[in-house]
């Protein structure tokens, strides 16, 4: 018996803090090979080799700028870099016919559309966060609010770490559409953001997102149910980041041989 | 129209903290008729007028330290006593046929037979927690679990006020209880209520149980997930007795005309 042909994986933004921890799982994930990995162009990582890069043996495939020819030499590409490249990346998994894990938070609506007119060639993966435990959470909150109604009060507050650029961070936006989902209510017609000054009573039936930032590992969330005279908290808890690559490997596998579509970390791990 | 007569409702224990708490919520109830309560012999409650002692007006019922004529004249009785009072509760409301809401805890396997028993010829509702949030709590901890799998280890906190006698709480046993059925291990084998000096490194399905007490807190609860990496932490905190009161009110109404058998609090509140 031979063993099957490894998946071909490709890293963008394979120099990134998040993109070598991809490349290390990656390369020690068995059934698993590095097909190649992008950086910016202007980037001092670009030439280097891979796999070395991320403190790992060299792999013989050098960084490179041209996102075309890796897309090329894939099975299914990642991308966990910045939001700018994310309709890039879409558009070249569409092109190419192979998935794509896209991780990038801070999405705008525009760059969104594009996104989903890819998804509608190719397979696209996109978690609000690929770490199992987060990805219980939320079908945990889903499930609390469906079970509790609007007798109970949803607050979401996130915990980042201070690197973070943009808030409220993909996780807590993942939470709050949970939470709404579970009431069966659209979330911007709910949301409350930015609390400051004379802003009134609380609406019922609101769902509130907050922030907090600081520190440079540990990142919380938490789902607040808050009750007449009791209150129910869902917390999640990452001391790491290595908890994000193996869910993103996970989705990358998974992802092979899907019919076209968006998909969340709830098809992946069978959680719906 | 057929409009049913309200539900006759006795309460034991009625001088205790939650005893008190439940005629209150039993006399405010539109459903409801309080038809007695009653104490130990020899509790300063006895030969009070059932609701001033309570805080009420009185309405003409002193509080008897007779339980089978309660049971006798009662639709429903809720119990908030302790072990040996409770046990004696069941054989009486198995004997009149008098639907038991038993919010008793620190119940051991001997009461498991008594209930049967009881069972057979009423509906007893076994509810060691009758907040909404707990019952909730309960169902997303097991869904967690199961989900999670022995990659995560379960430990529980509970957080009770200074008078409370028994720990681990009922609700944190409870809790532990329902991880073990879920992953199929015998709880009793699998609780660790003690760790102290050197115990030696955790086994990996043991459940552990931290105990505080202190102050006035009514009661938290939180159940740790804890991976690599990462962990999940399901809390819920009462800030109010009165809660309990309304589940066990809620519990009685919702046992009328059911068939005789044993429920949770799960049943009542139709959380899966």
């Amino acid at each position: 018996m031979s063993n099957p042909l490894p998946i071909i994986i490709g890293i963008v933004g394979c120099g990134g803090r998040l993109g070598r921890l991809l490349v290390q799982e990656v390369v020690h994930t068995e059934g698993c090979a590095l097909g190649g990995g992008t950086g910016r162009a202007d980037s001092t990582v670009i030439g280097r080799d891979v796999a070395e890069l991320a403190g790992r043996a060299p792999a013989g495939l050098a960084v490179t700028a041209d996102g075309k020819a890796m897309f090329a030499a894939c099975d299914v590409v990642i991308d966990f870099s910045v939001a700018s490249v994310a309709p890039l990346s879409a558009e070249a998994a569409a092109r190419h016919a192979i998935p794509l894990v896209l991780g990038t938070t801070g999405i705008g609506n525009e760059d969104q559309a594009t996104v989903a007119a890819a998804a509608a060639k190719t397979a696209i993966v996109q978690p609000a966060n690929t770490s199992l435990g987060m990805n219980v959470v939320l079908a945990l909150a889903e499930r609390a609010a469906r079970a509790l109604g609007t007798d109970y009060d949803i607050e979401i507050l996130g915990q980042q770490h201070r690197h973070k650029v943009d808030a409220p961070s993909g996780a807590t936006l993942a939470l709050a559409r949970a939470t709404a989902t579970g009431r069966d209510v659209a979330l911007d017609q709910v949301e409350q953001r930015g609390r400051h000054g004379e802003i009134g009573k609380r609406p019922k039936g609101a769902i509130g997102l907050a922030t907090v930032s600081g520190g440079d590992l540990s990142v919380i969330h938490t789902v607040i149910f808050a009750g007449a005279g009791e209150r129910l908290e869902v917390t999640h808890r990452g001391s790491t980041r290595a908890i994000y690559p193996k869910g993103a490997v996970a989705a990358a596998r998974w992802a092979i041989g899907r019919p076209p579509g968006l998909y969340s970390m709830a098809d992946v791990l069978d959680l719906a | 129209m057929n409009i049913r007569p309200p539900m006759k409702i006795g309460v034991t224990g009625c001088g205790g903290r939650m005893g008190r708490l439940l005629i209150c919520e039993v006399l405010s109830s539109p459903n409801c008729e309080l038809v007695g309560g009653c104490d130990l012999a020899g509790s300063a409650a006895i030969g009070k007028d059932v609701a001033t002692q309570a805080g009420l007006e009185a309405i003409g019922l002193t509080v008897s330290d007779d339980p089978e004529t309660l049971f006798q004249s009662a639709d429903a009785v809720i119990d908030c006593t302790n072990p040996a009072v409770a046990k004696s509760h069941l054989e009486l409301a198995g004997r009149h046929r008098t639907i038991l809401i038993l919010g008793t805890t620190g119940l051991d396997s001997g009461h498991r037979a008594a209930v049967d028993a009881a069972a057979l010829e009423t509906v007893v509702v076994q509810a060691s927690n009758m907040s909404v949030g707990v019952t909730l709590l309960m169902t997303l901890v097991e869904r967690a679990a199961t989900v999670l799998g022995s990659g995560y280890d379960v430990e529980i906190t509970d957080i009770h006020h200074r008078g409370k006698v028994d720990s681990p709480s009922g609700t944190a046993v409870m809790l532990g209880q329902s991880v073990a059925r879920k992953r199929g291990q015998d709880f009793g084998q699998m609780a660790r209520t003690v760790r102290h000096g050197e115990t030696g490194p955790r086994r990996p399905s043991d459940i552990g149980f931290a105990v505080s007490r202190g102050g006035d807190v009514t009661g938290d609860h939180t159940v740790i997930l804890a991976g690599q990496g990462e962990r999940i932490e399901l809390t819920q905190r009462t800030f109010s007795r009165a809660l309990y009161a309304q589940g066990g009110v809620r519990a009685a109404l919702w046992a009328r005309e059911r068939p005789a058998g044993r429920y949770s609090m799960r049943d009542v509140l139709g959380f899966a």
